[in-house]
């Protein structure tokens, strides 16, 4: 009775520990066959975002190249990495010793230097970033867990095992074949796992080598993850079950007898064989003659438009994206060439000034006159001289109408009254909290007054105190769908596609003004072939293509037609979604200059750790 | 008794350490030779380069009369027994012995039946199908030995064989080797550092120290004729006393002259006389020459080994006859059993 009692701790820890492992995966398996958009509430079941994930060509190719890149550079590692393992333990010791202590280094190194260092390397002998630059990289990194695993084994080596097989007759060859590698096959297959697992889920070293468009899983998920996309649900969930099922393999295989394995084994080659050819296929057949090099945000153009424009022109668009204007800004500087970048306004004012950009010819653009015009001529770019406008809108607060008193909506202010303490989100970056302190001041928010930017800081010390706001990303989003806080600091486009899915919400821009944001299409001076980039542009300018990217990305539109026709039907009645113009005290994020950037950022990590 | 192999000046060199410095040697068809002496002697090198497993810097091996120093392992006639046997772990028994007809790509039927066959004539038959890292010790030094004859080679060389194995099993497998020897009908080449085992299996003894070849012979000879001090001493034990050749058939040592049956020493030639400890006699102080004292006795088992002390030297001998210690005792040896030999200037 009283062992039994004492088992009772072990077994609630084990299902602990097991609750803390599977739970996270079984709540995206759940999600994935979610009806809905939200990543929080289950409204009922749909294999709606696998159709969506089989339809994105994006998620498709980057299946592709993960899954090739990780068979190449598996097999390729393998092989380097067992000869090295056993040609080493045929050296003098102090060579020996210390290639095992430099192999261990890129194993224990931090992968972000490893992906620099690779990055430069790339960088410096010209190579250009994409496929192979990937997959040798991945070759680099997988090749120290071979032979680590694989070494061990060698050691235990009988040290006349290949003499004997040679003394029976065998070749050298034959005693490699037959022989040392038969009895290695423990080490080397679990430094084939690892090496696969290596390469199939690495990100950070991916990132920093690829280009080009070539994107693997967890670059393109990196990239979803800045908007809410349920795909990734499937697609995680179909990963998991590629993972079981390679589990499943490997356990059971000792259980078929030799026989049948020996069938097993040529299936299971031949299935990657195919893997590997259509993989080839697929993306030696994309390598037509012309070639349109694009560089957007992540989730930021409805992708079927890509297809169609290759069809049309027939051309192949490199499409890549980044996460934010900065690192955008980052892989320029590392030497990477784009022909059509679309950043957003200040960034675009640093890029005109620092001559990164080429003039747009309008004649080119026949779809011109299909633009807003209350998107043209804006600050950054006066006359448009660079840029060809794409989404725009605003900041504003989101409010929950059934908790926030209509007449409480004075203001930035709101954002400070202690009757919402612990219901409010702050967008979590420096500029967009600053902004709203400078705006609540009555302050420009481009200011370089240390004086008034110190006042803004205060602002939100003291909001911190009366209110205690949650700092938050992109789970604002799903959070205020779920409807878990009165009020959000957010962007109008992601305030309309909140509200069509929660109508309890509304949006407001304080009269104090806020900052307005404009995405452009910019032309680099890196592009050759202008004609084919003109007729990029011009494409994405065609009322038709406009409507379906604007349908597909949510935000205010930049044609008229595909503007009025949004606000007619989607989001009809939802005042976000038209981003309100003429208030004079709106303004246009300038291009900082690095002394009050630094500035900024010393204050906002202080309110942040406050 | 045709010559198989012949090793002509051969040397070997590692890490500017002269292991071989010059081997002729010859070995015959159907003989079973072993290379005896100390570890580091060089009988093991010897070995592996008649295998193929290293390549001689210097010299000729011939086989057959044919130069075949540059001929890789997998080309030569000739299988090896390795020290500690070198199984394949990922084979079972029958994987491991057929290794080599498997190579050859041989029937499937023809090689089934050489592998039970050979299995039979080393006693594992019904082995098969087990894993060869679950045999016992003697087993797989039987497996090992199968892998190796299943191959019908001309030569088969073994590496210090029973040195993994314990005394009583080492016995058996003694006679048992020099059984399947017979069987088969082929040279085997044997490696060892233990004498006894040397002298129990071998039609020929190659005696080595220090890269060199000390004495050739059949284990009799090598027992009763040591060539030098060095054969003298490894080879059993024995009492070596420098002494002097009066004359053919007349050796003379501490002042006493002894009759012998060596001929062919200059007069008054330096020399070194070696007394084997069971040739040496107890007697009557007055019936001998050489009179002393038992200063020890211990008992060995068949025999017990005394120490006769003289005042000019300490005599050890084995006989089945026990001696009080302190008794007085006087030793003789038969012209036959003493044995003279030319002082090695090395010594």
């Amino acid at each position: 009775m009283l062992k039994r009692l004492n088992k009772l701790p072990s077994y609630l820890y084990i299902a602990l520990c097991f609750a803390f492992f599977y739970l996270p995966i079984i709540v995206t398996i759940i999600f994935s066959f979610n009806e809905s958009k939200s990543l929080t509430h289950f409204t009922g079941f749909s294999l709606r975002w696998y159709g969506e994930l089989i339809k994105n060509q994006d998620v498709m190719s980057a299946v592709y190249v993960s899954l090739s890149i990780a068979i190449i550079a598996t097999a390729i590692s393998t092989v380097l990495g067992t000869l090295t393992a056993i040609g080493l333990s045929n050296c003098r010791k102090i060579l020996r010793e210390w290639t095992l202590t430099v192999n261990d280094i890129p194993i224990m190194n931090p992968e972000i230097v490893t992906a620099i260092g690779l990055m430069l390397l790339f960088s410096s002998l010209k190579m250009e970033k994409g496929y192979l630059t990937m997959l040798l990289a991945h070759i680099c990194f997988c090749t120290p867990y071979v032979i680590t695993s694989v070494y061990p084994k060698v050691r235990e080596l009988d040290k006349n095992i290949a003499n004997a097989a040679m003394d029976l007759g065998a070749t050298p060859y034959q005693a490699l074949t037959k022989v040392i590698i038969p009895i290695l096959k423990p080490g080397i297959f679990a430094g084939i796992l690892l090496a696969f697992t290596m390469s199939i889920d690495d990100f950070v070293i991916s990132y920093f080598v690829s280009g080009n468009g070539v994107m693997n899983i967890s670059i393109i998920v990196y990239n979803m993850t800045k908007r809410v996309n349920p795909t990734i649900n499937a697609l995680s969930t179909l990963l998991i079950l590629v993972i079981v099922i390679i589990l499943l393999i490997v356990n059971l295989l000792p259980l078929i007898n030799k026989k049948k394995s020996k069938v097993f084994n040529r299936i299971l080659a031949g299935g990657f064989c195919l893997i590997f050819f259509f993989t080839a296929f697929s993306y030696f057949h994309s390598s037509t003659t012309k070639v349109l090099k694009v560089y957007n945000a992540g989730e930021y153009i409805d992708t079927e438009l890509i297809t169609k424009f290759e069809e049309e022109y027939n051309c192949s668009v490199v499409y890549e994206t980044f996460d934010s204007n900065e690192s955008m800004y980052t892989k320029l500087l590392s030497g990477e060439e784009y022909d059509i970048i679309i950043p957003s306004d200040y960034m675009i004012e640093r890029l005109i000034k620092e001559d990164f950009l080429q003039e747009i010819d309008w004649s080119l653009i026949p779809n011109k006159d299909n633009l807003i015009p209350e998107i043209m001529d804006k600050s950054f770019d006066p006359g448009n001289k660079y840029t060809v406008p794409y989404f725009w809108g605003n900041v504003g607060i989101l409010y929950d109408t059934t908790v926030v008193e209509e007449a409480d909506l004075t203001g930035w202010e709101i954002l400070r009254n202690p009757e919402y303490n612990g219901k409010i989100y702050m967008y979590d970056s420096e500029r967009d909290s600053m902004m709203v302190a400078l705006k609540a001041l009555g302050y420009s928010m481009n200011t370089t007054n240390r004086n008034e930017i110190y006042q803004a800081y205060e602002w939100l010390l003291k909001q911190k105190e009366l209110v205690d706001p949650i700092y938050v990303g992109d789970e604002v989003i799903d959070n205020m769908i779920s409807g878990n806080k009165a009020m959000a600091v957010v962007y109008s486009g992601d305030a309309s596609y909140i509200i069509t899915e929660n109508p309890n919400l509304d949006y407001f821009a304080p009269h104090e003004g806020t900052n307005m944001w404009y995405d452009a299409m910019v032309l680099t001076k890196f592009c050759e072939d202008t004609d084919l980039a003109h007729k990029f542009m011009n494409f994405m300018l065609d009322e038709e293509n406009a409507l379906l990217n604007t349908d597909t990305v949510g935000y205010a539109g930049y044609t008229t037609n595909d503007f009025e026709e949004m606000k007619n039907t989607t989001y009809q009645g939802v005042s976000a979604y038209e981003p309100r113009t003429g208030n004079e005290k709106d303004e246009i994020f300038g291009y900082q200059d690095s002394e009050t950037k630094k500035y900024f950022s010393e204050l906002w990590t202080k309110v942040k750790s406050h | 008794m045709g010559c198989l192999i012949e090793l002509k000046n051969v040397t070997k060199t590692f890490d500017d350490q002269q292991i071989l410095k010059g081997i002729d040697l010859k070995i015959h068809e159907n003989e079973f030779l072993t290379l005896l002496g100390p570890s580091g002697c060089g009988k093991t090198t010897t070995l592996r380069i008649i295998g193929g497993f290293e390549e001689p810097d210097s010299g000729e091996i011939l086989f057959n009369g044919i130069e075949i120093s540059k001929l890789p392992p997998y080309k030569r006639e000739i299988n090896t027994v390795f020290q500690k046997y070198a199984l394949f772990p990922h084979l079972d028994v029958f994987g491991n012995v057929a290794f080599g007809l498997n190579i050859k790509k041989m029937e499937k039927s023809v090689i089934e039946q050489k592998v039970s066959k050979i299995l039979e004539l080393v006693g594992l038959s019904g082995f098969e199908k087990r894993d060869v890292m679950s045999l016992s010790g003697g087993q797989q030094q039987r497996v090992a030995i199968a892998r190796a004859l299943v191959n019908e080679p001309k030569v088969l060389l073994l590496d210090e064989p029973l040195g993994a194995l314990d005394a009583k099993l080492r016995k058996d497998m003694q006679t048992e080797l020099k059984k399947i020897q017979k069987e088969v009908g082929i040279t085997f080449i044997y490696v060892t550092h233990d004498q006894e085992e040397a002298l129990t299996m071998s039609d020929t003894v190659v005696v080595m120290n220090d890269g060199e070849i000390q004495q050739v012979g059949s284990a009799i000879d090598i027992y009763n004729e040591p060539e030098n001090r060095f054969v003298a001493s490894f080879i059993g034990d024995s009492n070596i006393i420098p002494g002097h050749m009066i004359k053919d058939c007349l050796v003379e040592w501490d002042g006493y002259e002894f009759d012998c049956v060596d001929k062919g020493f200059k007069e008054n030639e330096e020399a070194e006389i070696v007394l084997r400890p069971e040739d040496i006699d107890i007697v009557a102080p007055e019936d001998a020459k050489i009179n002393g004292t038992v200063k020890s006795v211990v008992f060995k088992g068949v025999h017990y080994e005394i120490i006769v002390e003289t005042p000019d030297r300490d005599y050890m001998i084995h006989t089945t006859d026990f001696h009080q210690v302190g008794l007085f005792v006087g030793l003789t040896i038969e012209p036959e059993d003493i044995h003279v030999m030319y002082t090695m200037e090395w010594m």
